[in-house]
């Protein structure tokens, strides 16, 4: 019975035009966005062609070489006799020409990258003058230069803030978040629906009104669930199409399954809750003084994990919030995109999760059952809770 | 004989006693109609015999047993305000009913099918229900009330906004369920509708049944009356025991005796005595009562 009802709300989700077109169209987006900016992110990773004049100025090309090699960028350098110096030519970023110590460089802009490296290869090169005009070895000097490093030692917070966690831990949360938001109005939307379309009285003839709520919140779920893989797997193909997950530094399966496993917890606890809620009102324009508030709790715990985490990832306050249902959808993820969290913390939080689960079903049928027959303006909860 | 049996319910909201006390039984392949004044109790009553609401006290049973929810999906049911989701296919609509009441698939697709040839929908089953007139979403209502084969059928209000053609039909179709053995509770204002249709009818008034019973039952009067249309002498007595008879107007008498049997004796008199047109019992219409036992002060109702 609760497959029934939850196939109807997936088949009439899934299936409407408006789904579909939305669907197709971001999936669209997302490849195509990918396939053009391929060839745009790969001509920034293209060697930079300078042209150094014959003679004299060809002694910089080794150092050129070395500086672009120090500063990991790809610069290729090349002695052209007499380079034209008015206008650079097609694929050239710079020309150099004139003297070792004092050469002359032809850009298109002063702020070129360019200019620094030039800058640094002559510096280098002119201290390896004075080096050896010295009677010393260049040689040695730029390996005592190189093996001379202070030994730092940090005497504040150890976990030092890290975008690269942060950034990992917030796309996990925000997602989680916006689809948890999106699905809990479809679910509204459909309890009140059903509501202010009457249809609810024949249905709860035979069906009983958890098994209804359930059915709901089970077919909206894998709807939304697999709303997202259709946004996920592109987005997930852009980044190896693109090769953007090597900046970042985190699994992409780790990513995946943190985010599904609290995912589905976070979705059962909380569009439950909001589907008895939205039982409450009669109408569709009255639903706002259900969401509202409701949208506004949420975020509690939302902005909880991007405030609190970061500045006290393992601290008593966090810890405590992580054991608590409501927060731990949002909190795990980041602690653990932190890696400030102990597998037992996370399974105890598990746990706790899975227990509260039934609890908020109970709440929610109690105050689904009470409301979902009475019209006319909202009702309060206690109201509802008292019904039946 | 099975039969449902609504036993001493009350329901109150708040301080207003929705329901207070109300007790009638349905036999299987009975027609009973439910009238009262708008906000009587009707669709309460109708709630609770489905197990929709809760009844603070009183029970329902059927065949006996109380109704559970094995049971209650046996029931067709037709809330007073239309519900079906308005951008569904009726087919699909249809079918998705029936198997929420446990029907197979293809058991559902059969139902569907033949009910929407009944009610006359079946060239609109691939169309969303809020395409359909009004007169139509009613047919296809009563198609889900029907489309599962229910044991026991709650109607609420099913012929209000039907046009004769259809209502011909409704009850062509109530009539043929009730032929099948299945009880049907039904309510309705259309009170002729209701005289000529059920069996039995049940009046309810601010939460209570102030009358029930057969309909002949119901109207049948202490004292026989007749209307008696005669070209007689003004001094024209029917000289019958224990009949007196007025004069109304001209041609006009009326004749008031304390037994029904009396009627021929009445008859052959005035035949005697002038030209007879016509001759008839005046019985109350089911209207008429209505209009009598709710315009009654409360406590005299009680």
């Amino acid at each position: 019975m609760i497959w029934l009802i939850a196939r109807r709300e997936f088949r009439t989700r899934a299936l409407s035009k408006a789904s579909l077109v939305t669907s197709s169209v971001m999936i669209v987006l997302i490849v195509v966005g990918a396939l053009i900016a391929k060839p745009f992110l790969e001509s920034d990773g293209d060697a930079e062609t300078i042209q150094v004049a014959s003679g004299p100025t060809a002694a910089l090309a080794p150092y050129l070489q070395a500086v672009a090699a120090a500063q990991g960028t790809d610069v290729e350098v090349i002695e052209v006799v007499d380079p034209a110096t008015d206008a650079l030519d097609e694929g050239v970023a710079a020309v150099l020409t004139g003297a070792v110590t004092q050469p002359e460089l032809f850009v298109d802009s002063a702020d070129d990258a360019v200019v620094g490296l030039v800058q640094a290869a002559v510096q280098a090169a002119a201290l390896d003058a004075q080096v050896e005009a010295l009677g010393g070895d260049p040689a040695q000097v730029s390996q005592a230069l190189a093996g001379s490093t202070a030994a730092v030692i940090v005497l504040g917070d150890a976990d030092g803030f890290d975008s690269g966690e942060f950034f990992a831990g917030f796309v996990v949360i925000l997602v989680l978040f916006f689809v948890l938001v999106q699905s809990a109005s479809v679910i509204m939307m459909g309890v009140v629906e059903e509501k202010s379309s009457r249809v609810v009285e024949i249905l709860l003839a035979t069906v009983r009104p958890s098994t209804l709520l359930g059915g709901k919140v089970l077919g909206v779920g894998l709807y939304a669930l697999m709303q997202a893989a259709s946004l996920m797997l592109p987005l997930v193909f852009a980044a190896v199409y693109l090769d953007l997950l090597g900046s970042i530094g985190i699994s992409v399966g780790a990513l995946l399954l943190n985010f599904s496993v609290w995912f589905v917890l976070g979705f059962a606890l909380f569009t439950v809750l909001f589907g008895g809620l939205a039982a409450l009102v009669s109408r569709q324009e009255d639903l706002g003084s259900v969401t509202t508030p409701m949208m506004l709790l949420m975020m509690v715990p939302l902005y909880l994990a991007i405030y609190l985490v970061p500045n006290s990832p393992d601290g008593p306050v966090t810890a405590g919030l992580t054991q608590v249902p409501f927060f731990a959808p949002f909190l795990v993820p980041m602690r653990l995109a932190f890696d400030a969290i102990s597998p037992l913390e996370v399974a105890s939080a598990i746990v706790l999760c899975l227990i509260a689960i039934p609890l908020f079903v109970w709440l929610a049928g109690r105050i689904y059952a009470g409301a979902v027959l009475n019209t006319g303006g909202r009702m309060r909860i206690a109201d509802a809770l008292r019904r039946r | 004989m099975p039969a449902l049996v609504i036993d001493h319910l009350v329901k109150t909201y708040g301080d207003v006693r929705a329901l207070d006390d109300i007790s009638f039984t349905v036999e299987a392949g009975e027609l009973f109609g439910f009238v009262g004044a708008n906000g009587a109790g009707k669709t309460t009553a109708m709630r609770i015999a489905l197990g929709v609401l809760r009844a603070d006290s009183g029970t329902v049973t059927w065949d006996g047993s109380p109704i559970d929810l094995a049971r209650r999906s046996r029931i067709g049911y037709m809330p007073e305000e239309r519900g079906l989701y308005p951008r569904m296919k009726v087919g699909e609509q249809l079918v998705y009913l029936a198997r929420l009441h446990g029907m197979g698939r293809a058991d559902a697709e059969r139902a569907m099918a033949h009910w929407t040839e009944v009610l006359g929908v079946a060239d609109r089953r691939d169309d969303a229900v809020e395409k359909l007139s009004l007169g139509n979403q009613q047919r296809v209502q009563l198609a889900s009330a029907l489309v599962h084969g229910p044991e026991i059928l709650v109607l609420d209000e099913p012929f209000s906004g039907l046009d004769p053609v259809a209502v011909g039909v409704m009850s062509e179709v109530l009539r043929g369920e009730a032929a099948r053995g299945v009880p049907v509770i039904f309510s309705s204002h259309q009170l002729e509708l209701v005289e000529q249709l059920c069996d039995r009818v049940g009046i309810v008034r601010s939460g209570r049944l102030v009358a029930s019973g057969g309909i002949d039952e119901l109207t049948a009067l202490e004292r026989p009356r007749w209307t008696l249309e005669a070209d007689l002498p003004a001094a024209w007595t029917p000289g019958v025991p224990g009949v007196t008879a007025a004069r109304v107007s001209e041609r006009m008498w009326s004749v008031e005796a304390a037994d029904a049997a009396a009627a021929p004796a009445v008859l052959a008199s005035a035949v005697q005595s002038g030209r007879v047109t016509s001759f008839v019992p005046n019985r109350p219409t089911l209207t008429e009562l209505f209009r009598d036992v709710v315009a009654e002060p409360e406590g005299e109702a009680a």
